[in-house]
């Protein structure tokens, strides 16, 4: 990643405060254009409610999101959203009496903008692109977790985003299917989207990150290669403790 | 197994096509054979239920989203169209349809802040602006001094045309609603709207805009079900505050959306058709009993039809393909 590289995504001194509590403190971040950039720390140390803050969920308290230099923070979700960035959620959330390419269209039509037959197409591709066009009749409430997983992506991939942030997309998945998993995050970058990844599989995080992020109790802790984190004191204090420091 | 192509997986096939348009000619012919009033007035009731809950169905049906107070636009549909043709000397049709703009202009502004609020809390709102409306009308003479709404004292139209007429403007109305909710059910906005009662965090995540979506929903069911106010104000040539406004007509049309299945094209013209079909022979036999007895069969019927009966019965044919 060289300093050439576009910014499109930037973050300003963000926090975010639930009452007392600071949930997020004066983040700054940047990511670049067709980078794969890992979030990565405890519980409770503020990854999903960056990416909250990032898609207009909630508000932040301070500081700014910029978007292609656009200033975002404050706008609705679906405005984000129709801009270019989509966001998988932790909890999959499919429309469960609708079929699979249903839920696909949706975010075609509107994240993404197409009229009706043009989305149909675009949903034939993405679910083909991910590996769920045999069951694209399926109501999506029977398929199985992998396939709700991609089912999340497919829906982010259809809207059109450039950016795509991925919570725990990987989660409940087992060895095969998280290999799986990465080999397609890789593709969705082949097709030019940028992605940030909050994954708790360290593994699988630390293989496909180009840089890492490192969050504990709402402030960055560390920023690098997925080397350079790893080998960080303070990650190291912040994961298992000061005795291992 | 088949593959339905995509876009096509819910359009009706020719057959049923041709079933609706030959209901639709029959029902035009009817009054020409049938002169019996009690016939076609209970005919015209039974549109006027479907027309009903079809308004309640594009909305609440397809959103998920329990509006308790369309007594309140049914109301203002009626006052409108009756104050209108009273003391405006408007034409009964275009009164009707001014009724209907009257109530969009209520809705919007009421839908803005309540169709925010989740569950309960928007079947709470929509129920207390249904009474607060009632309450208006009741009290604005007697608090402004004027004679305007005349309160509790209500408001009599012009002697209105027979029932065959009434039975035509049902009919059209009905069938007007049922075209709209078809092409809703197909169109971007239904999709939105099933996308918003299934899980509406995750619709406004992938770029729906839910709140103007919502909004339109209610505007639609807002506008109808004041035009159907109008029309049933002339039927009965006499209104009050307490009639018009009355939970009354919110409950018929959730209970008639609920019967035959929310979020269904069927679903109001089923629960709409048997709810009335069943009230008036019982009401006949057991003049003071009935209620209790329709309550009964509604309860099997929920009980048994969980997703009412065209919910229920989809259900079934779904899980028979074994998909």
């Amino acid at each position: 990643m060289g300093p050439e590289q576009n910014i499109i995504l930037e973050g300003r001194g963000v926090s975010r405060y639930f009452g007392a509590l600071a949930a997020l403190s004066g983040i700054d971040f940047s990511l670049y254009e067709g980078e794969i950039l890992g979030l990565i720390g405890p519980n409770g140390s503020g990854k999903t409610t960056l990416f909250n803050v990032i898609v207009g969920v909630c508000r932040p308290s301070e500081g700014k999101v910029f978007f292609e230099g656009r200033d975002i923070s404050g706008m609705s979700p679906h405005r984000i959203c129709q801009m270019g960035i989509a966001k998988t959620s932790q909890i999959v959330q499919p429309f469960t009496r609708m079929t699979v390419a249903e839920n696909v269209l949706v975010g075609a039509m509107y994240g993404g903008g197409l009229p009706q037959k043009e989305a149909w197409e675009k949903t034939r591709e993405i679910l083909a692109f991910v590996n769920l066009d045999k069951v694209m009749n399926t109501p999506s409430g029977k398929i199985s977790i992998p396939e709700r997983r991609r089912l999340e992506l497919a829906r982010a991939l259809a809207t059109s985003a450039k950016v795509i942030l991925l919570d725990e997309n990987m989660a409940g998945l087992n060895p095969n299917e998280i290999e799986e998993a990465l080999d397609l995050l890789r593709a969705i970058r082949e097709r030019g989207v940028t992605l940030m990844v909050v994954e708790h599989i360290m593994r699988a995080v630390m293989g496909i990150s180009d840089r890492m992020i490192v969050f504990n109790y709402g402030e960055k802790i560390a920023e690098g290669t997925p080397r350079e984190v790893a080998e960080n004191p303070s990650v190291i204090r912040a994961y298992l403790g000061d005795k291992y420091a | 197994m088949i593959q339905t192509p995509p876009g096509r997986a819910f359009t009706l096939p020719r057959k049923a096509v041709l079933l609706a348009a030959a209901v639709f000619v029959t029902l035009i012919l009817v009054p020409a054979f049938c002169h019996q009033g009690y016939a076609l007035r209970l005919m015209g009731m039974i549109f006027m239920g479907i027309a009903l809950a079809s308004c309640w169905n594009i909305m609440s049906g397809y959103t998920g989203y329990i509006d308790f107070g369309p007594a309140a636009y049914f109301g203002i549909g009626a006052y409108a169209t009756a104050l209108l043709m009273v003391r405006g000397g408007v034409p009964f049709f275009l009164s009707i349809v001014l009724g209907g703009v009257v109530a969009v202009a209520f809705a919007v502004p009421v839908g803005l802040p309540t169709l925010r609020l989740r569950g309960a809390y928007f079947a709470i709102a929509t129920f207390a602006f249904a009474e607060a409306t009632r309450q208006a009308v009741l009290e604005w003479d007697r608090v402004l001094g004027v004679n305007f709404f005349q309160g509790s004292h209500g408001i009599t139209l012009p002697i209105g045309p027979t029932h065959q007429f009434f039975y035509y403007t049902f009919l059209v109305i009905m069938t007007v609603l049922f075209v709209i909710t078809y092409l809703v059910e197909r169109s971007r906005m239904g999709y939105a709207l099933k996308a918003i009662h299934e899980a509406e965090d995750a619709a406004e995540l992938i770029g729906v805009n839910t709140l103007k979506i919502k909004i339109y929903a209610y505007a639609i069911s807002a506008f109808f079900t004041a035009v159907i106010g109008g029309v049933d104000a002339y039927w009965l040539t006499y209104i009050t505050p307490n009639d018009v406004f009355s939970v009354h007509i919110t409950i018929k049309m959730v209970i008639m959306c609920l019967l035959g299945g929310m979020g269904t094209l069927l679903g109001p013209v089923v629960g709409a058709s048997f709810l009335t079909l069943i009230s008036e022979p019982l009401w006949a036999r057991f003049p003071y009993d009935y209620l209790i007895i329709i309550g009964v069969i509604i309860v099997l019927v929920i009980v048994a039809m969980p997703k009412g009966i065209v919910g229920t019965l989809l259900e079934w044919k779904v899980d028979s393909r074994g998909t």
